[in-house]
């Protein structure tokens, strides 16, 4: 029997001695060279810069775009393309810059972008829809490209990533895109990280960074760790339970940067209480936007007073507005409900909303919850109903009044994509069913205007529209969370589009 | 044996037949279909004509069994055709993950192994004994204990504190360690409770006791008698759950961003990505087929009395 539990044993040593087996990859490959291991939330199996929907190759700066999104001013700028102009909104006149080079050494010229947007049209349908390119003609380092409508927004839609501009005379763009960013890929393990290395032809200057690592995991306290074991410099969404702790170690800063979402309570104006103005403003009211903000997201979150955040040029300046329980209570009062034996009614009806919410975005049902419970100090029965899929459910079935939501709301620096979705009768997220002659006019106008102050005017003027009628009421912008060794990277700038992150001026001590 | 391998291939396909039928029905009925998802609504400008129009090009206005029709056809030809949300050959996508979701299994039925086999073992022949309730102890221990909880302590223990190990990722044999530990040590508990039992049965058999009274070595009557008769039963438990195993591996995936074919599955059932779907389930109904039939030949080995049935000397 001793010689038993001398076998077990040494069973027992072997897996000591596999475990010790480690090598100094085990710290995430930290050696003397200028290198930086970014951990992101998302993952991506494909590196194809066109399909791929974490947008992987523009943050790794792997590729580019032909218009940048400036994430100070939050307007579009030239990126690989120097400058652009249309008369009409239809046909735009594109002028690319003469001294970009692939990673590959070929030089970035007309043909090569006009093959890579009719690469990309072909193989993600969503970005044809977006881009509605009827034609594109090339005249050297000069692109004419005509959209089947006017479509004055047309140079913002080319901020998104998978416009991105690559050589598709290459092959693997599942493993190996070849673009014309500050850096190049030199492995790739799907779902896993990719690595990089400088491209020391990069147009811009070369990458202070002589090697980059983006590497993906999607839980988040596995990032919070990683950060901590210094597997990772710079760590996206860490739990935000962990922040503190990550506070505390040396070296490491927490940034929390306001995003181009917007919680939102999506309401139903086919149904009955919620076609007078007054409960729906009532609805708004009773949200406690600041309770919410600090309870549910600790803080991280800027509180919403309409869909787009303060900084954007067409956010308006909204009339201060009289919030809480007593106020709702008044508004309804206006609506024709009183409450009788602790229950708000009209006509002998009790008020009941069915409110919906779904688990994908987890603050949501909690805002539910908290709505749930501060409408039932005003006697409203607010009974919550758990969906999957929220944009197939609100469509399908109408048997809702009120819902949480989440939505982009000027992802690329414009209000055109949100404005059309979310209040044109027409729109793919007009959940609401807001069909407003006056608001369809105004957005039909925004839609043919082509100067961006201008456009900037018309969406602020649609902005405010939509805060008097309050056919939506917004709850807040949910912050990204960044955590980062500061003591060892150096120029990180969390941007608020979240397209750009490894560049060519991020660097290490 | 080739009439049993024979009879086994006309099963499984029509276990195959079956199982895809069923599952694209249970995937097409369940509420929403992929359509937003590639045309990626909550980020670009989409029109509701436009969502139609795509459903209707797509074919999903059609009947159920035309759609099954259309997707056997192209199976036929081994055609899976492309992920819905990456544009990717389904089958290209199922070669990159597979390999690493099996090494992930493995690694934790070695680590099972390494766990079960002396637990179970010394809690048998120690019966009653401290070393049996300690064993007992850990196994409660171990299956109270969920396994994304295990992986963060285990990470946060070798990863951040004693930094033995890499946290994540799948970049050559140490990265490999945690995951299969954490998965190991989750699963390993069930089978030290199965094993103690059924080897207290071999070991109250006669020919044990007439072993010992020939004189034979304790190590070589365990071994070579006790711990063979035992396995069986442990083994066809371990058939029963290796293809729940494998499919269940996708919260050790997650954690440790460990890039199987588990996270990938989630991803497409949220997304409806429904060749992928396919794809996966046909992968996983010929792996469970290969590890039934793996299991079954190997009561054929432990067991002479099967053996000897198939030459009629029985």
């Amino acid at each position: 029997m001793k010689k038993l539990l001398i076998l077990f044993a040494a069973l027992a040593a072997m897996v000591l001695v596999l475990s010790a087996c480690s090598d100094s990859s085990a710290e995430g490959g930290g050696d003397a060279a200028k290198e930086v291991n970014l951990l992101f939330n998302f993952a991506t199996n494909s590196l194809d810069p066109h399909v791929d929907t974490s947008y992987v190759p523009v943050r790794a700066g792997i590729a580019e775009t032909l218009v940048y999104l400036n994430d100070e001013t939050l307007e579009i700028e030239p990126w690989l393309a120097k400058s652009w102009s249309s008369e009409d909104g239809q046909t735009w006149t594109f002028q690319l810059r003469e001294d970009v080079k692939f990673q590959n050494g070929k030089p970035m010229d007309g043909e090569a972008v006009k093959a890579s947007l009719e690469r990309a049209m072909a193989d993600n349908i969503a970005i044809a829809n977006a881009l509605r390119i009827e034609s594109i003609a090339v005249d050297d380092a000069e692109l004419t490209i005509k959209t089947t409508m006017p479509f004055p927004e047309f140079p913002s839609e080319l901020v998104h990533p998978n416009t991105s501009i690559i050589d598709v005379s290459e092959t693997d763009f599942i493993n190996k895109p070849v673009g014309t960013g500050p850096f190049a890929v030199a492995s790739f393990t799907p779902g896993t990280a990719v690595d990089l290395v400088r491209f020391d032809d990069y147009w811009d200057g070369a990458a202070k960074l002589e090697r980059a690592r983006f590497s993906f995991n999607e839980d988040a306290n596995a990032r919070s760790l990683a950060l901590e074991s210094k597997g990772a410099d710079i760590v996206f969404r860490p739990e935000v339970e962990t922040v503190e702790q990550l506070e505390a170690i040396d070296g490491v800063t927490v940034e929390s940067t306001s995003t181009f979402r917007v919680h939102q309570m999506t309401m139903n104006l086919q149904r009955e209480s919620l076609q007078d103005v007054h409960v729906r403003q009532a609805i708004d009211a009773l949200i406690d936007r600041d309770m919410i903000a600090e309870t549910i997201l600790s803080g991280h979150a800027e509180v919403a007073t309409g869909p787009f955040p303060s900084s954007f040029s067409f956010a308006p300046d909204y009339p201060e507005k009289q919030r809480g329980i007593d106020e709702a209570r008044k508004l309804l009062e206006q609506a024709g409900y009183t409450e009788q034996d602790g229950v708000m009614q009209k006509d002998g009806e009790p008020l009941t909303w069915t409110l919906l919410t779904y688990s994908a975005r987890a603050d949501l049902p909690l805002i539910a919850q908290v709505f749930q419970s501060d409408a039932g100090q005003l006697g409203i029965d607010v009974v919550i109903e758990q969906i999957e899929i929220p944009e197939e459910h609100m469509v399908a079935n109408r048997d809702w009044d009120l819902a949480t939501y989440s939505n982009l709301t000027a992802p690329r620096g414009d209000a055109g994509y949100y404005l059309n979705a979310t209040y044109h009768p027409e729109g793919a997220l007009n959940f609401s069913g807001a069909d407003d002659d006056k608001l369809t006019a105004m957005i039909d106008e925004l839609n043919q205007v082509v100067g961006q102050e201008q456009r900037s005017d018309i969406a602020e003027e649609i902005a405010s529209y939509v805060d008097e009628q309050m056919y939506n009421s917004f709850v807040l912008h949910p912050n990204t969370l960044v955590a980062y060794n500061s003591g060892k990277v150096k120029n990180w700038t969390t941007t608020r589009s979240e397209y750009y992150m490894l560049t060519n001026e991020l660097d290490v001590e | 044996m080739i009439r049993i391998l024979a009879r086994r291939l006309a099963e499984v396909a029509i276990f195959l037949l079956l199982i895809t039928f069923v599952s694209f029905l249970f995937a097409r009925m369940a509420p929403g279909d992929p359509v937003l998802s590639i045309l990626r609504v909550d980020d670009l400008s989409v029109s509701a004509e436009q969502v139609e129009q795509l459903r209707e090009d797509m074919g999903f206005n059609e009947p159920l069994l035309v759609q099954y029709g259309e997707w056997l056809a192209d199976f036929a030809r081994l055609d899976f055709g492309n992920s819905y949300i990456s544009n990717q050959p389904v089958m290209d996508m199922l070669r990159g993950g597979v390999p690493a979701t099996l090494e992930l299994t493995l690694g934790g039925l070695f680590v099972m192994v390494l766990v079960a086999l002396p637990l179970g073992s010394l809690a048998a022949l120690y019966r009653g004994r401290w070393i049996d309730q300690v064993s007992r102890g850990l196994s409660l221990l171990g299956a109270a204990v969920p396994s994304f909880w295990l992986g963060l302590i285990l990470i946060d223990l070798l990863g951040v504190r004693l930094g033995w190990l890499p946290t994540m990722g799948r970049d050559g044999l140490h990265s490999a360690v945690l995951p299969s530990v954490t998965l190991g040590l989750a699963i390993s508990s069930v089978y030290v409770r199965l094993l103690r039992s059924s080897l207290i049965d071999s070991l109250n058999q006669e020919n044990i006791r007439a072993a010992r009274a020939r004189g034979i070595s304790e190590p070589r009557i365990f071994f070579s008698h006790v711990l063979r008769a035992s396995l069986p039963p442990v083994i066809t438990v371990f058939g029963v759950s290796l293809g729940s195993l494998i499919g269940g591996v996708v919260v050790i995936e997650v954690i440790f961003a460990y890039p199987g074919i588990g996270k990938m599955v989630v991803d497409a059932i949220r997304g409806r990505d429904y060749p992928m779907i396919q794809g996966y389930i046909f992968v996983m109904a010929i792996l469970v087929f290969v590890i039934n039939s793996i299991v079954d030949l190997s009561y054929r080995y432990l067991n002479p009395e099967l053996r000897l049935k198939g030459k009629g000397r029985v």
